[in-house]
């Protein structure tokens, strides 16, 4: 009896295991097979189609701009994403340098040297307390002001702001983690305070430094609603062009959308593979006896 | 190598005095510990010297050059933490040369002088693992190499030897009294460990909550401690203390326990007749004896192979004395015992030392109190 009814507990957790992770996971099957399904199988209407019938790398190739473009109706938008893919990287590095330039001397100021008194961390964690959406109009108009308006630099600096109490969280506990005397013999080694970050206490938080970036780079890789207001056509980001791809024809593009949306998945999870090595490692092995 | 000199030292965090007027001298070349009990000071002192800490009150020299203000990095002093801090991302080769590195020795005299430091250290074979993959007592080798390596004016350990193992911990306190002796370089060593204070160095400060109690050779120290508490953190088992009662007789002080009377043969100043006092007396010169001598009844007794500590209750009081070989005794045995009068210390009421007879047979007399 007693075997039987553990074995049916089992039964049950398992199929909510299965329903929940079927969950989660059905909106990225739908983005996979879509990108590739050829725009016959896109939306057609009355019917659903679980699995390519004519699996087909179209979307892909005019995404990356490799084909001239689809005509099937007429001329559409351009579906050349490559361009957006660039802008992106080059948007979402810059303000995740200045996310981390700042944050990390601000935690480390902050964990150190307790800088700007015991209520600083928590002001910093205020500041992602309200929704950007809330303080985006009047950043607009001091980006207009400061003629920063659909630049790189502008949204450098409003992705560096938005970002930066992470690190600030993050690196902080870091830091705390480090024994203090790590920095204190650096420095009675001869280092200066900045040479005792930078050689002896930065290379030991490198995994921290890792996770930190990443999250960071995310954060800003993702992000729709600043690039949308800030930008225009010099720049344009790849989650504001993802969003342009319709059109009056063809309506949404979902194939194209699918398979932008995969590409898009790349950099952060090549950045993740990259920097693996560090976000699993122990960070003070060895540093103190116990 | 230089002499270390601290003048007035102290350092206050908060309402908590770390450090209270702490002057020191160390010559060059010398071995000097610092001992006390935890929270005493003896860190801060030494984060202090080396300019970690900045003093509120008081100064630094090394030979003589005042250098309390002094960039930690520029004062030539190299410090051994309690905690180690080796540098976790870096080989014990990267460790060793990083402060060479920082003072911009050649590459080639950089590699000379780290082997010539690891031969003296035994950890040649150790110089391109990571801290991680050290034992203890490796780490802590590496950790005396990244101070030695640097060859600087003076050193500072910081409980060298407390996280080791008793028997690693045993070999380490020759091979570093050794090494201090063949490198002659000036060592301010910190413990705890009253075995490291007596047998290591040349001299010895006692520190209590801050305070400098007293300053001297090892055996000095043990032999006339300045009060009960420097006679207590010195000396294992610790110094017996028996309250006692100070009378008068024949214009004699006599000190007065249920058991027995302490006379004094010569005049003993700053000890009334009326006050409290204490008796102070080592394990090892309270003595069993067969015939004369105070009876007392054994409380246990602790037999540590060549010797044997037996506790003695006396007068509701337990002594504790130290007896060759194995005692013999059985709990609750009566016996008897005497003490040695040329070593017996007095105490004021305050602990403050009064007499210390050190050796000296004819300044005080034990007799019995003809009470039991």
């Amino acid at each position: 009896m007693r075997s039987r009814s553990v074995s049916l507990r089992g039964v049950g957790r398992l199929l909510a295991i299965v329903l929940v992770g079927a969950g989660f996971l059905a909106p990225l099957y739908w983005m996979v097979t879509m990108s590739f399904k050829p725009q016959a199988e896109w939306n057609p209407i009355g019917q659903t189609i679980w699995f390519p019938h004519h699996p087909t790398l179209d979307n892909f190739r005019n995404i990356l701009g490799l084909t001239s473009q689809n005509t099937v109706f007429f001329q559409a938008n351009s579906t050349d994403a490559s361009g957006p893919i660039v802008h992106s990287l080059i948007a979402a590095t810059g303000g995740t340098l200045i996310a981390l330039f700042i944050g990390v001397l601000a935690a480390y100021g902050i964990a150190r040297f307790r800088a700007g008194g015991r209520m600083l961390p928590f002001q910093i964690l205020q500041l992602r307390m309200f929704p950007p959406v809330a303080i985006i109009i009047p950043l607009l108009i001091m980006m207009s002001y400061l003629h920063l308006v659909d630049t790189y630099p502008g949204l450098w600096l409003v992705y560096g702001a938005v970002t930066f109490p992470f690190v600030v969280w993050l690196m902080r506990s870091f830091f705390q983690d480090l024994p203090r005397e790590i920095g204190e013999a650096a420095i009675v080694d001869g280092c200066t305070q900045w040479g005792a970050l930078f050689k002896a206490i930065l290379p030991n938080v490198k995994g921290g430094l890792a996770a930190t970036a990443l999250f960071v780079f995310i954060l800003n890789w993702s992000d729709f609603l600043i690039a949308l207001v800030l930008t225009q056509q010099n720049v344009v980001t790849a989650p504001v062009f993802l969003n342009s791809l319709q059109s009056a024809g063809a309506g949404q593009e979902y194939g194209p959308q699918a398979a932008l949306g995969l590409i898009l998945i790349l950099p952060p999870a090549i950045l993740g593979l990259v920097i693996q090595r560090y976000l699993v490692r122990g960070l003070t092995f060895g540093a103190i006896k116990r | 190598m230089a002499s270390v000199r601290t003048e007035a030292l102290t350092k206050r965090f908060g309402s908590i005095t770390a450090l209270r007027d702490v002057s020191l001298e160390i010559a060059d070349g010398e071995f000097f510990a610092v001992l006390g009990p935890p929270g005493a000071g003896k860190t801060t002192l030494l984060r202090t010297i080396i300019g970690l800490e900045t003093p509120d009150g008081g100064d630094v020299f090394v030979d003589e050059e005042r250098i309390t203000e002094t960039y930690p990095g520029d004062r030539d002093i190299a410090i051994m933490f309690q905690n180690l801090a080796l540098y976790p991302d870096k080989t014990v080769y990267g460790n060793l040369a990083f402060p060479l590195k920082q003072a911009r020795v050649p590459r080639r005299e950089i590699r000379r002088r780290i082997e010539e430091t690891a031969v003296k250290l035994h950890i040649e074979r150790l110089l391109e693992r990571k801290p991680a993959k050290l034992s203890g007592g490796e780490r802590q080798r590496v950790a005396l190499g990244r101070a030695l390596v640097r060859e600087p004016r003076a050193m500072l350990l910081d409980e060298p030897l407390s996280a080791l193992d008793a028997l690693l911990r045993l070999e380490m306190r020759s091979e570093l009294k050794r090494l201090q002796r063949d490198l002659g370089r000036t060592l301010i060593y910190v413990t705890h460990d009253q075995v490291e204070a007596m047998t290591m160095p040349d001299r010895v400060a006692v520190l209590r909550e801050g305070e400098v109690q007293q300053v001297g050779r090892p055996e000095e120290i043990y032999h006339r401690p300045s009060s009960h508490f420097v006679a207590s953190v010195i000396g294992s088992p610790p110094m017996n203390l028996i309250p006692a009662v100070v009378e008068s007789a024949n214009g004699r002080l006599r000190v007065v326990h249920d058991q027995f009377v302490v006379e004094a043969l010569a005049p003993v100043e700053r000890l009334s007749a009326g006050g409290s006092c204490y008796i102070g007396i080592r394990p090892e010169d309270v003595h069993l004896s067969s015939g004369e001598g105070f009876a007392g009844r054994v409380y246990a007794t602790e037999p540590l192979g060549g010797e044997t500590v037996v506790d003695v209750t006396i007068g509701g009081r337990i002594i504790k004395l130290i007896t060759a070989g194995a005692s013999g005794l059985s709990q609750d045995a009566p016996v008897r015992v005497t003490f040695d009068a040329s070593r017996l210390h007095l105490f004021d009421a305050d602990g403050t030392t009064v007499l210390s007879s050190a050796g000296d047979g004819s300044l005080l007399r034990v007799k019995d109190a003809g009470r039991t």
